[in-house]
Parts: structure tokens; C-alpha cells; sequence
């Protein structure tokens, strides 16, 4: 799984205007272009929980840079974003909340689980803590580590790209 | 010297108080629960004690210590002007047994303010009814919570992870389809004047509350009537989670605390497990504890100043840019000394959990050249930038009495005026051999804590440089093989070595029976970790003072009558994290 399997949809342009960058003509199957589109203009919800919020924020930051992904436009409204990460862990207080933002998000939206808390609960098997964020919304991709360094974040999102370059147009299912 | 607090509340109160203790330089004082009120407002008024700072209240459930009355609820006071602490142990009466008791104690709300949300929590999280407390609602579990999760015949919880869940197995079926119902969490909305009064709701997912935090503020016009934070949505569990691991297992977790100061947490933890086992840290460790924590701070305060930079302004986005790079400096620094880049768990008791890389006093040293630029940058671009004043000065004033009656400490205390720093008042890990100012200000608003701040990192520089001098060479770890483990040649050519490492290994070490607190100052106030040891290699009682927690409680008061937009320059200036807000 490296870079070929990411690189599984490119835009072929028809028509010569290759040495000067222009595209020329461009032939591509709707669904396939919707999809690259959209997979490059992730908007995250501006959101974080606990200590993987502190890396999320890293991610942004100027030496890791998450907009080399087109990721990095942080909405801080539900209604504007399409991709939540899940960046720490979810307390039963919490769990309520994180549903409804979920809810309040516009179709099509994608869930990253970043950490371990957010995966599995973590350290924290008590009480206290959800055990996995999966519990309460679908999640798309799971990243381990406590906390994860950005470029596993990074890896989260390529391999959401890839999830979102097939989804097409269509529906989400369930 | 608490003798004398002791022989002061004897001669006082003969008939209350009922006992004392003394364990490793702390004083545990027990107090029958009927004088409390009488006793405190004594330790807080007598010139000679003059205990203004109620540090902590947290209960004890001591059912398994075979100890009777069943609860008792604990008190730490430190005094300010006299820098002493004392402890004050009050066994509650037992409202007979069963299920359903409910201890009860009279509520020292009225004595410090501080008291107002540690109640709250004792209540919350171990069943100790506050006769007398103004607003006795839970505050970090849901208000449909049932039970006291800290009690002891409370089940820690939790449930079996199945790491290979498929979507087509039917015992998964319910994952991310399960919708939980959403109660209107009320925070203390009940004294609002909804109809007259606009309440609005900030939080739990807002830009600007740093967090899970919520506000919910009661506005007339764009006049703040009323600020209530309400917290608990990041409660983790970390006390109980604490009462069932080994002692050096909790190292890992505090790094979790205040996730943007871990190698404090972890100084603070160790430094009260040394206590209790009454083990001495060799120099070099305490002098290399002292850098790492000092970058620490630097690391922390980099974190403050950019998000607050940002939140006030909108704009000053590039500082926070400047901000996380020169964190992501000391981050690497860190990743070199331990491999982890925030969760360090670098310390460990007795010392260091490895010793110090080679190559670490130069990249320290890199560190220092390049970074005394950037903060004359920062000051230029802040401390006369009149947006910047516009937006601070004035702002959320908290003098210095009204911020010790809400046990508010660190930064937020120096900026009112009040030099309590404990590196200086009680120095730990070697501090006292150093030579560095306690930054403070008169102002009392936000803008004073940014120039504290900021002075501070600078003194933290100062302290860097003078640990890089004498941090020397020697061993990382105390040799107490009972503590920390043998190193590796010796295992294989000494059968002791093998035996107390096998010990350590599978039994961990046993703490002498006692109880500690020990305390340390952390980037955002008093950090402090209660212990109690019965004996054995589990700690029977843990407690966690977040600085965070107590000293969120004064944004209400320092909120009132200022702006709708101030509430934001209010929370950043006080600086919080909230993993330690809510534990
Ligand atoms: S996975 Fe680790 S770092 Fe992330 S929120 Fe959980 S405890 Fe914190």
C-alpha cells in the first residue's frame, strides 16, 4: 500500500498543452472527478478533545502543515465540515455531544478516530470513557498511537482520500 | 514547625481536636467534624497561622483500611505569608450502613470560596454531603449519574475492547448506530434570569474555549451578568484509574494530566512517591529534572501564547505559527531524551527513566542561542501593540485577596501582586541552588499576566542555563535497589540484582503506610498529587489538584460586567488545560 495505490485516479488530459501545463480538454467520468474534488478540500470540523487535540493542532502548524493534504481550512461549525476527527478520548458526558455534532454535519462526512482513546478507550478502561468513538458514529479510519505524531495523522487523511476518491457521488450507505 | 499549629488549635479547642500525625515532614491533624467550621475560620484568622490558601478537599472512603467511621473528608491549607502546610483529617459521622449513606460534613464555602467546586467534586465523585454549600450539584459526571465512582465498593469499569471487530459480525452490529439520548446538562442556569437576561450558550466545541469547556454566560446587552463554566466533559477517571495500578504506573497517565506540561506532571507525581518512600534523587538527576522542566514551562507557555495571541486578536495567526515552532524545538529535544514528543514519562521515581543522551547539553544549548530572538520578537510585537492592550488591559481583574480565597495560583496570583512561587517559598529538586526572580505585577488584569508570563520565560531561561553549568555527570537513578531497578550488567553477574529486579517487576515496591502531598508548581498554578499508601504496591488513595480545575472557578468573577468578547480573553489569560481541569 504506498503511493500507487494513492495515486489510483489522475486526470489525463486529451489535447496536447502538456509542456506549457495548460490541460486542454479533459475527459473524466463524473463520479471519479466529484470525488477527486472533493478528496483534495477536506474541511475538518475545528474540534478537539484531549491531548491528541494538542497534535491535531501540531498538524496545522507551520513545520508539519496539513494544507499540503488541502486539508487545513478548520470550520468551526458542523454545518461547514465534512471530516470530524475524533482526537482524544470521548467521555460519557462527552458522547452525547460528539453525536450531535456528528448529526449536525452535512452529507457526505467522514470520521477519522485519532488515538488510541478515540479508537478503543485507550488507557482509560473505566467508568469514565467511551470505549472507542465507534460506539456512537461510524468511523472511516482509526489511527493508533497516544498520541499519534501528525504524520500518522497525515496517513489517516491520504487513506481517507483514497476512501473518498470511490465513494463517488452517491449516498452514503447505512 | 506545624508543631505550632498543633499546640494552637490544642490549646483552642481541646475538645476537637483528636489527633495528630506526622509522616515524612507533613502533618495530618484530625478534627472532630462538628468544630470544623470553628477550627478553620480559627486557622484561617490567627495571625500567627493565617492559612489563607485552601489548596484541596477530597474525601476518603476508608472501608478497606479497616478504619471506622467510613468517610472522612480532608483539607490541605498552606499559608502564605508563614509558607507552612498543614493537613486536616475529618472523620464523618456515620449515617449508618447500607447502600444509600450519605456522609455529611458542614461546607467551608463560607470560610475560603475555593471550596465551592472541590465540594462540589467530593460530592460528585465520593457521596460527601456539604451541609450548608450553596449549589451541591455534580460538576464532572452527568447529573443522571448514579453512584460515587471514587467509593470503594464502586467498580472501576470499563469493558473488553475486541480489537477485530468486523462490521459483519452481528455482536457488532450496534457500532456507530447507537444514538444516545442528549439531556440538557443545566450548569448553575437555575439562578439566571432567563426572561429579563439573554443566556447564551458557549461550548462544548467552540474555537475559543480551548477545550471541552462550557460557558454559559448571562448577557444584558453585551454586559456579562454571569459566567458559569461547567466542566466534566473530558472527566477520564483518572483518581480511580490511579487507586488500581502500581505507583510507577501511574507515571504515564499524568503525562495525560496537562498534556501540554508532561514533564512537570510526571516531576510532581515522582516527587511525591519519593516522599512517601522517603528516597533521595541523586544531584544530577534533580539538576537535569530541573532543565527538562523548565523547557517544560517554555514549551507550555508557547502553547498560552499562541492560542491566546489568536484568540484575542483573529489575526495574529502567524504568532501562534512562531509559538508551535519553537515548542516543536523543545519537543524535539524531548523526543531525543525519551523518543516520545509529548507524553515523555521521562521521569521516574528515584531519578531519570534512562540517562541523558550525549548530544543533549548542546542541543539545550542551541535552544538557548536562537530562542531569546524570537522572544524580543514577541515582545515587539505584542507589548505595545495597541490591540493587543486594548484588548487585555483592564480585563478580567482578580486582586490578589479575591484570587487566594479561590485558591487561584500560579501566573494568575504573581500577576495580582503576590510573589507565591513554590520554587522559591518551598523549593524542590534542588531550586534553592539557583538563581533566578519570581516575575510579578501589580495590575491584576490580563495584561499583567502577559507580562508575567513573559518575564518568566525569560527567568526560565536564566535557570536552563545555570542547570546546563552544573549538571556535571554522575548517576541518573537513585541505587536504592528497592526502587529503581538494577542496571543491566549487574543482573547478569549478581543473583541479588536478579532477585530485586524480578521483585520490582512483578511485585513493584512497597510504600511504608502514610500519606503525602506533595506539591509543585507547575506552568499554571499549584500542581499537587495526594497519596496514601496501606502498605502496599498500589496506592490506596489518589489525589490530583489540577491547578486548571481551581483556578477555572474564578472566571465567573472575573468575567462580570466585563464584555461578551472579554469572556475570551478571560479564559485564555487564566490558561487552561482541560485534561487536568477534569481529571
Ligand atoms: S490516545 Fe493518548 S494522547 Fe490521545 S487522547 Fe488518549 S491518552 Fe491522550
Amino acid at each position: 500500500m504506498g503511493l500507487v495505490e494513492l495515486n489510483d485516479f489522475s486526470i489525463t488530459p486529451a489535447g496536447g498543452h502538456q509542456k506549457d501545463g495548460a490541460v486542454g480538454l479533459v475527459m473524466a467520468n463524473l463520479s471519479e472527478l466529484v470525488g477527486w474534488g472533493r478528496k483534495y478540500s477536506l474541511h475538518p470540523l475545528l474540534f478537539g478533545l484531549a491531548c491528541c487535540a494538542i497534535e491535531q493542532i501540531s498538524a496545522g502548524m507551520s513545520r508539519f502543515d496539513i494544507s499540503r493534504f488541502g486539508a487545513e481550512v478548520f470550520r468551526a461549525s458542523p454545518r461547514q465540515s465534512d471530516l470530524i476527527i475524533i482526537s482524544g478520548r470521548v467521555s460519557n458526558k462527552m458522547a452525547p455531544v460528539v453525536r450531535r455534532l456528528y448529526d449536525q454535519m452535512l452529507e457526505p462526512k467522514w470520521v477519522i478516530a485519532m488515538g488510541d482513546c478515540a479508537s478503543c478507550g485507550g488507557p482509560f478502561n473505566n467508568y469514565a470513557i467511551v470505549q472507542g468513538v465507534d460506539k456512537i458514529i461510524p468511523v472511516d479510519v482509526y489511527v493508533p498511537g497516544c498520541p499519534p505524531r501528525p504524520e500518522a495523522l497525515f496517513y489517516a487523511i491520504l487513506r481517507l482520500q483514497q476512501k473518498v476518491q470511490k465513494f463517488g457521488i452517491g449516498e452514503r450507505e447505512g | 514547625m506545624t508543631d505550632l499549629t498543633y499546640d494552637k488549635l490544642k490549646a483552642n479547642f481541646p475538645d476537637a481536636v483528636l489527633g495528630k500525625e506526622d509522616f515524612h515532614g507533613e502533618t495530618t491533624i484530625t478534627v472532630s467534624p462538628d468544630a470544623l467550621l470553628k477550627v478553620a475560620k480559627f486557622l484561617r484568622d490567627d495571625p500567627e497561622l493565617r492559612y489563607n490558601l485552601l489548596l484541596d478537599v477530597y474525601g476518603v472512603d476508608r472501608m478497606k483500611l479497616g478504619q471506622s467511621p467510613r468517610f472522612a473528608s480532608t483539607y490541605e491549607l498552606f499559608s502564605v505569608p508563614h509558607a507552612r502546610h498543614v493537613r486536616l483529617n475529618v472523620p464523618l459521622k456515620d449515617v449508618g450502613g447500607g447502600q444509600e449513606e450519605t456522609p455529611q460534613v458542614d461546607s467551608v464555602t463560607g470560610i475560603w470560596s475555593t471550596a465551592n467546586w472541590l465540594e462540589r467534586e467530593t460530592y460528585d465523585l465520593m457521596g460527601i454531603e456539604f451541609k450548608g454549600h450553596p449549589w451541591l450539584h455534580r460538576i464532572l459526571l452527568p447529573q443522571n449519574w448514579v453512584g460515587h465512582p471514587l467509593r470503594k465498593d464502586y467498580p472501576i469499569g470499563g469493558e473488553p475492547v475486541y480489537f477485530t471487530a468486523d462490521r459483519d459480525n452481528p455482536r457488532f452490529a450496534h457500532l456507530g448506530k447507537q444514538i444516545m439520548d442528549v439531556p440538557a446538562f443545566h450548569s448553575e442556569l437555575e439562578d439566571m434570569d432567563a426572561n429579563g437576561h439573554l443566556v447564551i450558550n458557549m461550548g462544548p466545541q467552540h474555537p475559543a474555549t480551548h477545550g471541552v469547556l462550557r460557558l454559559a454566560v448571562e448577557l444584558d446587552g453585551e454586559r456579562v451578568v454571569s459566567c458559569k463554566p461547567e466542566v466534566g466533559y473530558l472527566h477520564s477517571g483518572f483518581e480511580k484509574t490511579g487507586e488500581s495500578i502500581r505507583y510507577e504506573k501511574f507515571i504515564p497517565y499524568c503525562d495525560r494530566l496537562d498534556y501540554v506540561s508532561s514533564m512537570s506532571n510526571n516531576l510532581g507525581y515522582v516527587m511525591a512517591v519519593e516522599r512517601l518512600l522517603g528516597v533521595e534523587v541523586p544531584q544530577h538527576a534533580q539538576y537535569a529534572r530541573v532543565i527538562l522542566t523548565e523547557l517544560q514551562r517554555i514549551a507550555s507557555h508557547m502553547v498560552w501564547l499562541g492560542t491566546h495571541a489568536m484568540d484575542v486578536s483573529g489575526t495574529i495567526h502567524a504568532l501562534l505559527m512562531y509559538a508551535f515552532y519553537w515548542r516543536e524545538q523543545i519537543l524535539d529535544i524531548f523526543e531525543m531524551v525519551c523518543g516520545a514528543r509529548m507524553t515523555t514519562s521521562y521521569f521516574n521515581v528515584g531519578g531519570l527513566r534512562w540517562p541523558l543522551p550525549g548530544a543533549f547539553e548542546d542541543a539545550v544549548r542551541h535552544f538557548l542561542k536562537g530562542f531569546p530572538e524570537v522572544m524580543k520578537d514577541f515582545e515587539a510585537m505584542l507589548t505595545d501593540n495597541p490591540v493587543w492592550r486594548a484588548r487585555l488591559e483592564g480585563v478580567g481583574v482578580l486582586t490578589a485577596e479575591e484570587a487566594l480565597d479561590l485558591g487561584v495560583t500560579g501566573p494568575l496570583l504573581r500577576a495580582a501582586g503576590e510573589p507565591f512561587d513554590l520554587r522559591k517559598v518551598k523549593p524542590y529538586s534542588s531550586y534553592d541552588h539557583f538563581d533566578f526572580d519570581i516575575p510579578t505585577a501589580t495590575e491584576a488584569d490580563s495584561y499583567a499576566r502577559y507580562k508575567v508570563r513573559m518575564a518568566e520565560l525569560w527567568q526560565s531561561l536564566r535557570i536552563i542555563e545555570q542547570g546546563l553549568e552544573k549538571l556535571g555527570k554522575g548517576p541518573h537513578i537513585t541505587d536504592d535497589r528497592k526502587v529503581a531497578l538494577p542496571p543491566r550488567d549487574e543482573i547478569s553477574t549478581s543473583m541479588e540484582a536478579l532477585i530485586h529486579h524480578f521483585k520490582l517487576v512483578t511485585e513493584g515496591f512497597k510504600p511504608p503506610v502514610g500519606r503525602v502531598y506533595g506539591m509543585i508548581e507547575n506552568p499554571k498554578g499549584i500542581l499537587a498529587f495526594g497519596l496514601i499508601s496501606d502498605g502496599s504496591a498500589v496506592p490506596y488513595r489518589l489525589r490530583v489538584r489540577g491547578p486548571s480545575f481551581v483556578n477555572l472557578q474564578a472566571t465567573d468573577l472575573m468575567a462580570r460586567q466585563g464584555l461578551l468578547s472579554d469572556i475570551v480573553t478571560v479564559v485564555g489569560s487564566i490558561d487552561i488545560v482541560l485534561g487536568e481541569v477534569d481529571r
